[in-house]
C-alpha cells in the first residue's frame, strides 16, 4: 500500500502546524527518554549508576558493562537458543495458523464458529496457570531440560490463537470476488491460494510475525521453568542481574540493549509492512 | 485491497448466495477441517489437556506431596472456589485489576489516537522522529521496560526524583513512589501506557491513511469544524480498528504481571497485586495448586463474561460471518 | 518431635544463654552415606547451586568437583539457579523424573521440603565437622532425629558504621550496649545536618532486622501451643521490640520504607548514612565494588566510603542466622555419588575457600578459623554464635513467600496501620499459614 504521507486537512493553520510539530517533538522526547536512560546507564561504571546524583551524560563512559554481559555465563548459548526458538516458533505458528485461518475465513462448515470462539477464548487463559501440567507432560516426553523442542512447541501454541485470529481478518479482507474471478479463469483451489490469497496476505503475515516475534522473544517464565540454564533465552539470562544482592543496573541495561538489538533489526527489516499490515488485518476484525 | 468499508449491514452480509455455490464446488466438508487440523491438534495437545488438568485441579486439594508422589489428590468439592469467592482480598484484587485495566486501556487508546492524529499534522522530520522513538520503545522487552521505570523512580538513584526536586520549592529527595498505592499505581500505569502507545499510535496512524481526503475537504467546505469532522468521518472509519486494538489492550493489560512483579521486586504488597500475580503467588509460592487453579478458572470466566458482549456483537454484525 | 526439641534447644541456648533440654539428632543411622568408595565412572551428577556460588566462590565449587571426580570417576554438571524462581523450578522438577542430585536451598526454606519428604536421609557423621554444625543451619535439616541435609554456609548480621563520622561526632568506640548505639546515632545525626542524611540506614521491609529487635526484647514470631501455632507478634514483649525498631527507623533512617535490604550496601556506599545493619560481607562490598560484578576476578574499584568503615556486633540484638544447606532429593538416581560430592563440597578444605570468599563456614569449629584467617569475618563469626532461627515449621517458608512480615512492616511505616493492628493481623496470617 502506498502509505499516504500527506497531512490531514483538518483545521489547518500555520500556528496549528507549529504547535503540532512542537507537540510531536515533546512527545518523541518523553517517549524516548526511558530508552535513553537504558542507553546511558549501560555506559556508566558502577560508581556512577549507583550515585544519588544521576548524570545525563556518562562522566566516565565505559564498555565494562557490555564486556560483563558478554562474559556472563551462558550469554552466547542464550542468544543462540533465543533466536532459534523464536524463529522456529514464529515460522511454525505462521504456517499452521495461516492454514487454520484460511479454513475459518474461506469456508463455511459446521463447527466454524466454535473454532473462532475457542481461538478467542484461549487467549484469555493465564498461561502460568498451565505451567505445571505442561512441564510434567513435556518432561515425560523428554522435551525439556537440554531440549528446546518442548519450549518451542509451547511458544507455537502461545502464538497460535493470535495468529489465527488476525490472519483470519486479513484473509477475510480479501474480496471473495477475487477468488471467484480466478476460478472462472480456470484456477484450481490450490492455485487460487498460491496466486491470490497468499500474496495478498503478505503484509498481514509480516505484521503477525512481529507480534509473535515480540511475544516469543520476551518470554522468560516458561523457558526458565522448562529448561536448564544453558538452554534458556536472553530474557531469562537477563534476570541473572537481579540478584539477592541488589540489582546491577549497569550490566542489566547493557544486557537489555543486547537483547533488544535483534528486535530492532527485525523491526527495521519489516518496518514497511508493519503499519500497513496491522491496519489491513484489523479492518475486517 | 485495504479499502475500508463502513461496517456492512448484517442483513445484507449473512445470506450470501456465492457461499453455498462454493461449498458445492469444494472438495467436500473435510477440507476446512484438514486445514485447521494441525492448529487444532496442537491446541488440543498442549492447551486443552493442561486446561483440563487445571479445571480438575481446581476441585482438588493439591499440594506438594501430591505433586511429587503423583498420588491422587483429595477431592475438595467447591472448597477452593468458596475460599476464593469469600476472600475479601481476592475481591480487592479483582476490583483493582478491573480498575487498572479500564484506566490503562482508556489512556493508551486516547493517547494512541491523539498521537496518531498528531502524526498526520506534523512535518515529515517530526513524524520520522516520532516513529523512531516509538519503534525503540516497542523493541524494548517488557522486562526491561519495567526495569527502567523501576530504576528511574527509585528513591535513591532515581532520575525522576532528581528532576522533580529541581523544580523550585519542591522537595522530592528520597521520595518513595511506592509509599502510597496511588502513586505506585501511577508509576506502573505510566509504564504500561508508555509501552502500549506505540502499537496503538502506529496502527491507528496507518488506519488514518485510509480516510479519504476528499471527504474531509468536503466537510470543511460544508462548514464542519475539526471536532465535527473527527466525530462524523474519522471515528466511524477507525471504529473497527479501534475495537480490535481496544480488545487486545484489554486482554494484555488484564493479565498484568511483569510490570508490577518487577517493580515490587517479585514481592508485591497486597495493594500491588493483580489477578495474575495473585494466582501465581497462591499456586506457586504457597503450593496451593488447587486454589491457584480455581483463581485462574474464575479469571477466565470473568474475562469471558466481560468479552461476551463484544463476542456476540462480533458475530452479530457479521464481521466473522 | 526431636527436631523441634533440637531447634528449641539451639534457640534457647543461643538466645537466652540458658540450657534447655539437650538433645540432638546425633547418631541416627543415615540411609545415604558419604563413606567408602563409590565407583561413578561414566556417570554424571547434576548439582543445583544458587547464583551466589557462581559470583562469589566458583573456584570452591570447581575444586570440590575436581576432587570428587578424581575420587569417584563421575562427572559433575553444576547449574546455577536464581533465588527468584528456584522453588517453582524445584517443585516442578521433583514432580518429574529428571531430578537434580544435589540441591541447595536457603536454611529457612529447607524445613518445608524436608517436611514434604523431598530429601533423602543422610548419614550425618560421614560429613566433616558435622559434630559442630551451626545449629541455626542444621536445625533446618533435622526431623524426628534424622538428618536430611548438610549445612553449607552461613550469614550473620552485624553493625557496620562510618569510623570517620563517629570520630567527627565525638563517638569514641563501637557501641557496646543498645543504649550506646542509640547515643551514637543521636550524636552522628546531630553532627550531620544534610536533610538526606540518616544516622542509621534501615529500609522498611527489612524483616530480618525487625524480627531481631523483637527477639532481643524477648518476643517471638510464633510459638507452638500444644499442636497449634500461635502468632506472638502482638504479645507485649514483641510489641516492645517492634516499637523500638519502628522508632529507630522513624528517627534515624532516611531509607525508603518500601524497599528491602537487598541493595543497602550500594546505597550506603553513597555516604549518606552513618550506620547500617548488614551481613559481614556487606562492609567490603560497600567499600569496594567489582569493576565487573559478574566476574569475581575483576579488579576492585573504591567507593566514597573506602577505608571509612568498621564492623561490630550489633549490641543487644541477636542476629538471624541466614545461610544455605545442600541435600539429596529422594528421587535422585545417584544418591551415593551425590553424598560424596557434598562431602567434598562441605569439608574443611572447601570451608577454607568460603572463608577466603567472605562467607561464614557451616560449623562452629570452622568459625574460629574464619575469625583468625579473615579479619573481615571476625565480627560476623561472633554474631553467628549469638543467633536465632525462624519458627521450626515445615510451613515457615510459606510465611516468607507470602511476605507476611514485610507487608506488616510496610503497613506500619506507611502509616496504614498501627503497630498493634498490623501485628495482630500478621499473627492471624502466620497462624493460618503455619496451621494450614
Amino acid at each position: 500500500m502506498a502509505a499516504d504521507q500527506g497531512t490531514l486537512t483538518v483545521g489547518r493553520s500555520r500556528i496549528g502546524t507549529f504547535f503540532a510539530n512542537f507537540g510531536g517533538v515533546v512527545f518523541s522526547i518523553v517517549m524516548f527518554f526511558p530508552v535513553y536512560w537504558v542507553l546511558v546507564t549501560s555506559f556508566k561504571p558502577q560508581t556512577e549508576w549507583s550515585s544519588f546524583t544521576p548524570t545525563f551524560i556518562p562522566e566516565a563512559p565505559t564498555l565494562d558493562n557490555f564486556t560483563s554481559a558478554f562474559n556472563a555465563p551462558n550469554f552466547k548459548a542464550s542468544l543462540v537458543n533465543g533466536i532459534v526458538v523464536t524463529a522456529v516458533a514464529v515460522l511454525f505458528s505462521l504456517i499452521i495458523g495461516f492454514l487454520a485461518a484460511l479454513a475459518v475465513a474461506r469456508f463455511r462448515f459446521y463447527g466454524r464458529r466454535a473454532i473462532i470462539l475457542v481461538v478467542l477464548a484461549v487467549q484469555l487463559v493465564p498461561f502460568v496457570a498451565l505451567l505445571i501440567p505442561i512441564f510434567l507432560m513435556l518432561q515425560s516426553a523428554e522435551l525439556t531440560g537440554d531440549s528446546i523442542i518442548g519450549v518451542t512447541l509451547v511458544y507455537v501454541v502461545l502464538l497460535l490463537p493470535y495468529t489465527v485470529w488476525t490472519l483470519r481478518g486479513f484473509i477475510a479482507g480479501i474480496p471473495r470476488e477475487l477468488d471467484e474471478a480466478a476460478m472462472i479463469d480456470g484456477c484450481t483451489r490450490a492455485q487460487v491460494f498460491w496466486r491470490v490469497i497468499l500474496p495478498l496476505t503478505g503484509p498481514g503475515l509480516v505484521a503477525t510475525s512481529v507480534y509473535g516475534f515480540i511475544q516469543a522473544w520476551n518470554e522468560f517464565i516458561i523457558i526458565n521453568t522448562l529448561n536448564d540454564p544453558e538452554h534458556q533465552n536472553l530474557m531469562a539470562w537477563l534476570m541473572q542481574n537481579q540478584t539477592s544482592r541488589g540489582t546491577y543496573w549497569g550490566p542489566l541495561m547493557a544486557g537489555a540493549i543486547i537483547t533488544s538489538i535483534p528486535v530492532v533489526i527485525f523491526f527495521l527489516a519489516v518496518q514497511r509492512n508493519i503499519a500497513s499490515g496491522l491496519t489491513a488485518g484489523a479492518v475486517k476484525g | 485491497m485495504y479499502a475500508v468499508e463502513t461496517p456492512p449491514a448484517p442483513v445484507q452480509e449473512s445470506p450470501r448466495p456465492p457461499v453455498t455455490r462454493r461449498r458445492k464446488r469444494g472438495t467436500g466438508k473435510a477440507l476446512p477441517w484438514l486445514l485447521a487440523g494441525p492448529a487444532l491438534a496442537l491446541l488440543a495437545a498442549l492447551l486443552a489437556y493442561p486446561m483440563g488438568r487445571m479445571i480438575v485441579l481446581s476441585f482438588q486439594d493439591y499440594g506438594l506431596k501430591q505433586l511429587w508422589s503423583g498420588a491422587t489428590a483429595p477431592f475438595a468439592g467447591l472448597e477452593n472456589y468458596l475460599d476464593v469467592l469469600t476472600d475479601s482480598a481476592f475481591w480487592a484484587v479483582v476490583r483493582r485489576t478491573i480498575l487498572f485495566t479500564a484506566v490503562s486501556v482508556l489512556l493508551t487508546v486516547l493517547i494512541g489516537l491523539g498521537v496518531a492524529l498528531l502524526m498526520r499534522r506534523v512535518g515529515k522530520t517530526v513524524r520520522l522522529m516520532m516513529i523512531v522513538a516509538m519503534m525503540f520503545v516497542w523493541a524494548l522487552p517488557a522486562l526491561v521496560q519495567a526495569q527502567v521505570f523501576k530504576m528511574m523512580t527509585d528513591s535513591d538513584v532515581g532520575v525522576l526524583n532528581y528532576l522533580i526536586d529541581k523544580l523550585p520549592g519542591v522537595d522530592f529527595q528520597n521520595h518513595s513512589w511506592f509509599f502510597t498505592p496511588t502513586q505506585g499505581w501511577i508509576v506502573i500505569t505510566s509504564c504500561v501506557v508508555w509501552a502500549g502507545v506505540p502499537f496503538l499510535a502506529i496502527t491507528l496512524n496507518a488506519g488514518l491513511t485510509q480516510v479519504p481526503k476528499e471527504l474531509l475537504e468536503a466537510a470543511t467546505v460544508d462548514g464542519a469544524n475539526a471536532w465535527q469532522s473527527f466525530r462524523a468521518i474519522i471515528v466511524p472509519i477507525l471504529k473497527p480498528l479501534l475495537v480490535i486494538v481496544t480488545t487486545l489492550s484489554v486482554i494484555w493489560n488484564f493479565g498484568l504481571f511483569t510490570q508490577n512483579w518487577v517493580m515490587r521486586d517479585g514481592k508485591p504488597e497486597p495493594e500491588f497485586q493483580t489477578l495474575a500475580t495473585y494466582s501465581y503467588v497462591q499456586a506457586f509460592a504457597q503450593n496451593k495448586y488447587g486454589l491457584g487453579s480455581a483463581i485462574s478458572v474464575i479469571t477466565v470466566l470473568l474475562l469471558l463474561g466481560a468479552m461476551a458482549i463484544y463476542i456476540r456483537q462480533m458475530f452479530k454484525i457479521g464481521e466473522v460471518d | 518431635m526431636k527436631r523441634k526439641i533440637a531447634i528449641a534447644a539451639a534457640l534457647a541456648a543461643s538466645l537466652l544463654g540458658t540450657a534447655a533440654c539437650g538433645s540432638s539428632g546425633g547418631d541416627s543411622a543415615g540411609t545415604i552415606s558419604a563413606d567408602g568408595k563409590v565407583d561413578g565412572k561414566g556417570k554424571t551428577i547434576k548439582v543445583w547451586l544458587m547464583v551466589d556460588a557462581q559470583s562469589g566462590w566458583k573456584s570452591v565449587v570447581d575444586d570440590a568437583s575436581k576432587r570428587f571426580t578424581d575420587a569417584t570417576g563421575a562427572n559433575v554438571t553444576v547449574e546455577y539457579q536464581q533465588w527468584a524462581n528456584v522453588l517453582t523450578k524445584l517443585d516442578a522438577s521433583l514432580a518429574g523424573s529428571d531430578v537434580p542430585d544435589v540441591v541447595e536451598l536457603g536454611n529457612t526454606q529447607f524445613p518445608k521440603y524436608v517436611d514434604a519428604g523431598a530429601f533423602g536421609e543422610v548419614k550425618k557423621d560421614t560429613f566433616e565437622n558435622s559434630a559442630s554444625w551451626l545449629p541455626g543451619l542444621s536445625a533446618a535439616c533435622e526431623m524426628d532425629g534424622k538428618t536430611y541435609c548438610v549445612p553449607y554456609y552461613a550469614g550473620a548480621r552485624v553493625l557496620i558504621y562510618r569510623t570517620d563520622l563517629f570520630k567527627a561526632a565525638g563517638v569514641a568506640d563501637a557501641p557496646k550496649t543498645y543504649e550506646d548505639f542509640i547515643a551514637a546515632a543521636d550524636k552522628v545525626q546531630a553532627a550531620n545536618k544534610d536533610p538526606k542524611f540518616g544516622a542509621v540506614y534501615m529500609p522498611g521491609r527489612y524483616w530480618y532486622a525487625a524480627m531481631s529487635w523483637v527477639k532481643a526484647n524477648g518476643g517471638d514470631i510464633a510459638k507452638k501451643d500444644g499442636d497449634k501455632w500461635v502468632g506472638q507478634l502482638s504479645q507485649p514483649a514483641s510489641q516492645d521490640g517492634l516499637n523500638k525498631w519502628v522508632d529507630l527507623v522513624k528517627k534515624y533512617s532516611k531509607a525508603d520504607v518500601t524497599k528491602d535490604e537487598a541493595d543497602q550496601y550500594l546505597v550506603f556506599s553513597q555516604a549518606n548514612a552513618g550506620m547500617f545493619y548488614g551481613n559481614g560481607w556487606e562492609q567490603g562490598s560497600a567499600e569496594q565494588v567489582r569493576k565487573d560484578p559478574n566476574d569475581a576476578n575483576s579488579p576492585l574499584v573504591d567507593t566514597k566510603v573506602k577505608g571509612k568503615l568498621a564492623a561490630a556486633p550489633m549490641p543487644g540484638i541477636p542476629s538471624l542466622l541466614g545461610g544455605s544447606n545442600v541435600g539429596v532429593p529422594l528421587k535422585s538416581q545417584n544418591q551415593e555419588l551425590a553424598a560424596q560430592w557434598i562431602k567434598y563440597f562441605t569439608d574443611s578444605t572447601s570451608m577454607k575457600g568460603l572463608i577466603k570468599a567472605n562467607a561464614l563456614p557451616n560449623a562452629t569449629a570452622m568459625l574460629d578459623v574464619a575469625a583468625s584467617e579473615n579479619p573481615a569475618l571476625k565480627v560476623g563469626a561472633e554474631a553467628a554464635k549469638n543467633s536465632w532461627a525462624v519458627p521450626s515449621s515445615g510451613k515457615w517458608a510459606d510465611v516468607e513467600k507470602a511476605n507476611v512480615l514485610q507487608n506488616m512492616l510496610s503497613d506500619i511505616l506507611t502509616g496504614k496501620k498501627s503497630v498493634a493492628d498490623a501485628s495482630a493481623a500478621a499473627d492471624e496470617q502466620i497462624a493460618k499459614i503455619l496451621n494450614g
